[in-house]
């Protein structure tokens, strides 16, 4: 290949040198073939696997992936961690996703007191408080109200969240993947509670799953009644049990905290519950030493996927023609557009949508660029939604929040790409 | 439509008749109108508008019907489930305790995760820093400069409201074993935790002789209770939560017109790259990897790791369980000064807290074989 670069690269060429140089390239192009790369064995050598028996079909009846997959994966860190990885966090390879829907196994995990194993036969939902038809359900009871599919992402608040002072994980997966995206089956709340008569003074809904840490949410009755979900179904397939397995909340757009897992109560009352989650975590502090607190919607936000510090440019040769991706997404609606920068944020261009674009779902975005070998840039993207809002700039939202408020962190990400095609994880700061 | 309440249908009909009028308008890139109703977040309500959410369709014939599925509760069925208690005292039981009975049961079921004290350890939160009026003060602090103090988030200063910590202990603690403590300990170490944090309930200081009940209980007034944006107590909280939601400044987003939005000389002329520091935070289980090779092949049979992960890493993951930790040569040193079949031997009966075999089901020879792994670890 280098042979055939420095046919461009020499700076004089005489006119019938360039003839007949131009002439060979023509042929290598007419033919699909390059006379000057050596031979490869990977094409020239049969390896066993094409001329041997593979598997046999009742292998793995239930499929795994390739073995040689076993680099994509969750991560944790015990930064982040306690109670022996029990209170604990296992973060999506987004550096690897491909879509808008992340494979169960991969999908992002956050218990409190451990990963649960719920025997579905003793499973049971309680529907009580400020209702005139209080209901215990079982799950066969549940999974025959009249379901809805949808198509959402859950994202942690803290996605991001250890980077309000400056930037500190060198890795997409780290610094974006406290998140996923997935189909989703259930049923709307709002269609159980035509069975119970709810009482005009609810305003609040409790949901408190069965794990050992209990968690505990407080739930506006807004919510509860536009597209608040008990969802048993993920991709097709019952919720893994990192996923609340048999049936969770799931409040598209908002807190995944607020998705609580293992549910297995829900309770109506006028006055809400200050749930230790809501207060002594998942509030964001300002620098009036005011906490926000029921901080509902994940805002508008978005990253460069390829490239990513994982998946670098090492290997790209200058002149190669490659796709910028990424992710956008909005727990406050649909995205609408995202505009893509070369230089960190000083100039933006319009990058284009890709596949389907869904409401409080992630998005897919592309724009194509023309690498040249050693130039530096600073990948910024910078996403907007139907409610009109727009990414912040780090400036504009630490001028609002400070560096403390540890949640709800959404504005625009850099990747900085060196001379040598390296990624790294940088913040534009004024 | 709904058989639910009038006033909520009422309510959610109006929002959504609100929301539509902005849903409708061209292609998406929509600014909210001044009109509408906001939604409670701040974001877009997609209203059923000809059978359709947004994109997707909806059987409309499923809604505004009775299924009749499932139920009714017990009494006991609820009252074995419904244990929340809530800031006005619904749901928390009469009962007692003193703050020196809560000093013992913590220091035999706590002390191990959060420290001597409620100081905090091995990634469990710490309960105090100490005088929680006086800390309070530091929820304003930044760390925006080096070396800067940052803000004090536990529960004395922090926390707007008691019946959260009650509620959790009794329901959520101890972390390994929760449910297990009675009414009267939770009000003993709910004491405990206020004198760690200088509390006073009717202007008397919590000390060890202090005995909390919920008469007591019911009076305290949290340092921060008014710390904390918007408003969710009262019948009008949830449009005063609309409000908030409706205004971007107030948490930080950013709204604008997509035809005003910034394209060209958009930083300020001070921009500059702020990079990841001394390298950053990069040890990650598993560590970080994107090859596709195979995985390495697993060491066929007992693989002491695994045994050491299973039965053990719970308390000599570190030292916080007052166990030695992996790693640490100088408490193994100590540990292994009179030879390793002392070492076997105590582990096999067990010696201070640790039970025999650590309370695993090992075999005499594979215990040995996770002893020696620990021991060799820590060399």
């Amino acid at each position: 290949m280098n042979n055939k670069d420095s046919l461009f690269n020499e700076k004089k060429l005489d006119r019938r040198d360039f003839f007949r140089k131009t002439a060979v390239l023509s042929a290598t192009v007419l033919a699909g073939t390059s006379i000057f790369a050596a031979d490869d064995p990977a094409i020239l050598e049969e390896p066993e696997w094409a001329t041997k028996w593979g598997d046999p079909v009742i292998t793995n009846m239930y499929g795994v992936p390739s073995k040689y997959e076993h680099n994509v994966t969750r991560r944790s860190t015990e930064l982040l961690s306690s109670g022996n990885f029990r209170a604990s966090i296992a973060v999506t390879p987004i550096h690897e996703s491909k879509g808008i829907i992340t494979p169960n196994g991969l999908f992002f995990s956050r218990s409190h007191g451990g990963t649960a194993h719920i025997d579905p036969n003793e499973y049971r939902l309680m529907i009580h408080g400020l209702v005139k038809n209080p209901i215990v359900l079982t799950l066969a009871e549940l999974k025959r109200y009249p379901s809805v599919t949808r198509t959402h992402f859950i994202e942690c608040p803290a996605n991001g969240g250890q980077e309000w002072r400056a930037p500190q994980f060198n890795s997409l997966q780290f610094a974006k993947g406290f998140m996923a995206s997935a189909e989703w089956t259930g049923v709307y709340i709002k269609t159980i509670l035509e069975d119970l008569d709810i009482k005009p003074e609810a305003q609040w809904m409790l949901a408190e799953g069965g794990d050992s840490s209990k968690m505990g949410r407080t739930v506006p009755m807004d919510k509860v009644l536009d597209d608040a979900m008990l969802v048993w179904g993920q991709n097709g397939e019952a919720l893994r049990p990192e996923q609340g397995y048999p049936v969770r909340l799931l409040l598209p757009g908002w807190e995944g905290n607020l998705c609580v897992k293992w549910l297995r109560r829900l309770e109506f009352a006028a006055e809400p519950w200050y749930c230790k989650e809501e207060t002594a975590k998942y509030t964001a502090l300002k620098p009036n030493g005011k906490a926000i607190q029921h901080f509902y919607a994940n805002e508008v936000n978005s990253t460069v996927v390829s490239p990513s510090p994982e998946i670098p440019w090492t290997d790209l040769k200058d002149g190669a023609v490659v796709e910028i991706e990424g992710l956008a997404w909005s727990g406050m609606g649909t995205i609408t557009g995202v505009d893509f920068s070369l230089d960190g944020g000083k100039t933006y261009v319009q990058a284009e949508l890709k596949g389907l674009v869904l409401p409080k779902s992630w998005t897919r975005w592309s724009y194509i660029h023309t690498y040249k070998k050693g130039e530096k840039l600073l990948l910024t993207s910078r996403a907007m939604d139907d409610a009109g809002y727009i990414q912040p700039t780090v400036d504009q939202e630490t001028s609002v929040m400070g560096v403390e408020s540890v949640y709800h962190r959404n504005g625009v990400e850099t990747w900085e790409v060196t001379e040598t095609g390296e990624v790294t994880h940088v913040q534009i700061r004024s | 439509m709904y058989k639910l309440d009038r006033k909520l249908i009422l309510s959610a009909s109006a929002i959504a008749a609100a929301m539509l009028l902005s849903a409708v308008s061209a292609n998406g890139a929509t600014e909210t109108k001044s009109t509408a109703k906001p939604s409670i977040d701040g974001g877009v309500y997609y209203p059923v508008v000809n059978g359709k959410t947004g994109p997707y369709s909806v059987n409309t014939k499923a809604i505004g019907k009775k299924l009749n599925h499932g139920r009714v509760p017990t009494a006991n069925e609820l009252k074995a489930w419904n244990t929340d208690v809530m800031p006005d005292g619904t749901g928390l039981p009469e009962g007692s305790g003193s703050a020196s009975d809560g000093s013992d049961i913590y220091d035999a079921k706590c002390v191990m995760c959060h420290g001597d004290f409620g100081s905090g350890g091995a990634g469990y939160p710490s309960l105090t820093k100490g005088n929680a009026y006086t800390l309070k003060g530091s929820l304003k602090s930044q760390r925006s400069q080096d070396g800067a103090e940052g803000p004090v988030r536990v529960f004395g200063t922090y926390w707007p409201r008691a019946s959260s910590l009650w509620w959790y202990i009794k329901d959520a603690m101890p972390h390994q074993s929760t449910g297990t403590l009675t009414v009267d300990e939770t009000y003993a170490l709910t004491a405990y935790i206020l004198q760690l944090n200088e509390i006073k309930i009717d202007n008397i200081l919590v000390d060890s002789d202090y005995v909390l009940d919920r008469a007591k209980f019911l009076k305290i007034s949290m340092p921060n209770k008014d710390g904390f944006e918007p408003n969710i107590d009262g019948p009008k909280s949830l449009p005063g939560i609309r409000a908030y939601y409706a205004k971007a400044s107030n948490f930080g987003g950013q709204k604008v017109k997509p035809s005003e939005r910034c394209m060209t000389n958009c930083q300020k002329p001070t921009a500059k790259i702020v990079r990841i520091q001394n390298g950053g935070i990069k040890e990650f289980v598993p560590p970080m990897a994107t090859a596709r090779d195979l995985p390495k092949e697993e060491a066929k049979g007992f693989d002491a790791k695994t045994a050491y992960e299973v039965n053990c890493a719970a308390c000599h993951a570190n030292s916080s369980m007052g166990a030695p930790a992996i790693g640490d040569k100088k408490a193994w040193a100590t540990v292994t000064q009179k030879g390793m079949e002392a070492v076997y031997k105590n582990g096999n009966n067990g010696i201070n807290g640790m039970p025999a075999k650590g309370g695993s089901s090992l075999s005499d020879a594979d215990f040995k074989t996770v002893v020696d792994y620990i021991v060799n670890t820590s060399k």
